[in-house]
């Protein structure tokens, strides 16, 4: 088996559809794009005009994110060759690999493995939900994105972008979810949201805890890891999909990120570069709009 | 409280709880002796977390490999188990005065360095079968053997904490055989797809046999078994 599996390699069942995280994002059914007048919030409520079709299509998302957080503890598991595994070592060498820059500590490989069954548990809770709430596999497409950040080479880059910048928006997407469940009076939703939650919290914290030990004395390899975690950050606001603002679906968690070891100022970051990127997707529309405009003219 | 040969008041009280019992309950046949020694039982538990650890990244590196849904969680579920048996024998190691966990923690010779990288080799989705033989049909009947032998001829008393580690993990391995061999069962649906799972299980098992199951020759006995009783 290869180290570092390519992403257009996943496998899927005859079910599922991948495309692009720009395809995804101009699917009609997502949250963001609509044709009705604009609203005041866009945030995920049950009284929102289209919030059975949105919740549904979060809840896909939120199904394959999970399976893709699964298939990335599990390559972390096997990707990196554990400190002191002189055997391992030995197989590295005689293929011609770098058998030292890639070495992880055993503990952290264990975090990793642990993440892999919690992220199966939230397979199969997502795939119980998305049957709850009327919707089925392959009902919306899967962007692969979530993966591509857990390809890095480096493993406390691929601790950064996974586990603080991806489960850090799961996060904020559980969180958006048990409000949903809470206001729309479904026990059965807000109960697993809730439960998820707590083991997305445990993740970032664990990649909070990683980074910090694993680049104690190597400030360069910290700087390069929150860089890629920023760059990941932005990524997953593409559009504004998450942020403070209400013309968001998706809050931000404030509370939780801080119980995962996020620091104030972390957060803050993360708020404004959720913002830029709304207001990016804003001033995107709004050129759309006007070409059309003209062209209609014409 | 110390024996004073006074006797407070027993009241209405029948049993004496001063009456002298026997150290070991009579049916307590726990036995002193073991087959194995310090060095001995510390060895195993090093070749067992090896072992261990190349499973549980194995199957943590197939989970983006197969297209089964149900296969791919439960490839999720079973990898963290394995990492926690090697997390066990880990934490074992320097119990048993080997304070550097890593000397010990290695495969049992070469054959089985070999078995490991044929039993990893399958990777295309189209090799499910492939990979849960070569996990649930060899590999974890083998630590079964290997874990059941040690727990059965280890001493029960002064080795009683590595005991206690393989009664939990051989749950899990029960549990997981039975988990693997049912999805082997429900993959294979042709004749060809038998010859397929038993052509690699016999490639694999020969490899085994060479390297004298997880620990060794002595595995589970005969030549090799080892330690001082």
């Amino acid at each position: 088996m290869r180290k570092f599996f390519p992403v257009e390699e996943l496998a899927r069942d005859s079910r599922f559809n991948q495309v692009t995280m720009k395809d995804r994002m101009a699917d009609p059914r997502s949250a963001l794009v609509k044709d009705e007048p604009r609203q005041k919030s866009n945030r995920l409520v049950p009284s929102r005009p289209d919030a059975s079709a949105a919740a549904r299509g979060l809840m896909h998302g939120i199904f394959v994110g999970e399976i893709q957080a699964l298939e990335g503890a599990g390559r972390t598991c096997h990707d990196f060759r554990t400190a002191g595994d002189s055997a391992r070592r030995a197989q590295d060498d005689a293929h011609g690999e770098d058998s030292f820059a890639d070495a992880v500590p055993f503990a952290l490989k264990l975090d990793m493995a642990r993440q892999a069954w919690d992220e199966a548990r939230h397979v199969e809770i997502s795939v119980k939900l998305s049957d709850w709430m009327g919707s089925e596999i392959g009902e919306f497409a899967e962007n692969t994105v979530l993966f591509q950040a857990a390809c890095s080479t480096d493993p406390i880059l691929r601790l950064a972008g996974v586990n603080r910048a991806l489960e850090g928006l799961a996060i904020d997407v559980f969180t958006t979810m048990k409000e949903f469940g809470d206001l729309a009076g479904d026990p059965y939703l807000e109960f697993c949201e809730d439960w998820m939650l707590a083991d997305e919290v445990t993740h970032v914290k664990m990649g909070s805890d990683w980074l910090r030990r694993v680049t104690e004395h190597d400030p360069d390899r910290r700087k390069k890891a929150l860089e890629f975690q920023s760059v990941v950050d932005k990524l997953f606001s593409y559009g504004g999909t998450r942020s403070d603002s209400q013309e968001s679906p998706i809050g931000l968690a404030r509370r939780f990120r801080e119980l995962a070891g996020f620091t104030d100022d972390e957060v803050e970051d993360i708020a404004e570069v959720s913002l830029a990127a709304l207001e990016e997707r804003k001033a995107s529309v709004a050129r759309m709009q006007a070409t059309a405009r003209e062209f209609a003219a014409s | 409280m110390p024996c004073t040969g006074v006797r407070p008041h027993l009241g209405g009280i029948v049993a004496d709880p001063y009456k002298p019992r026997a150290p070991f309950a009579p049916w307590d046949r726990r036995e002193l002796p073991g087959l194995f020694d310090v060095e001995e039982s510390a060895r195993r538990i090093g070749n067992y977390k090896w072992a261990e650890m190349k499973l549980f990244e194995a199957l943590g590196g197939w989970v983006a490999t197969v297209p089964e849904l149900d296969v791919k969680m439960r490839l999720g579920t079973h990898c963290y188990k394995h990492a926690w048996h090697a997390e066990l024998w880990h934490k074992r190691l320097p119990e048993l005065r080997e304070m550097n966990p890593e000397r010990l923690t290695q495969p049992a010779n070469d054959a089985m360095v070999r078995f490991i990288e044929a039993m990893t080799e399958p990777e295309a989705p189209e090799q499910t079968i492939e990979k849960l033989v070569g996990v649930y049909r060899v590999f974890i009947p083998h630590f079964i053997a290997a874990y059941t032998f040690h727990k059965n001829n280890t001493s029960q008393i002064t080795d009683a904490p590595t005991i206690r580690s393989l009664q939990f993990i051989l749950q899990d391995e029960f549990d997981d055989w039975r988990d693997g061999e049912m999805l082997i069962q429900s993959l294979i649906e042709t004749p060809e797809e038998v010859d397929r799972a038993a052509a690699h299980q016999t490639r694999l098992e020969k490899l085994m046999i060479e390297a004298g199951g997880i620990a060794g020759p002595g595995s589970i006995g005969g030549a090799g078994a080892g330690g001082a009783s």
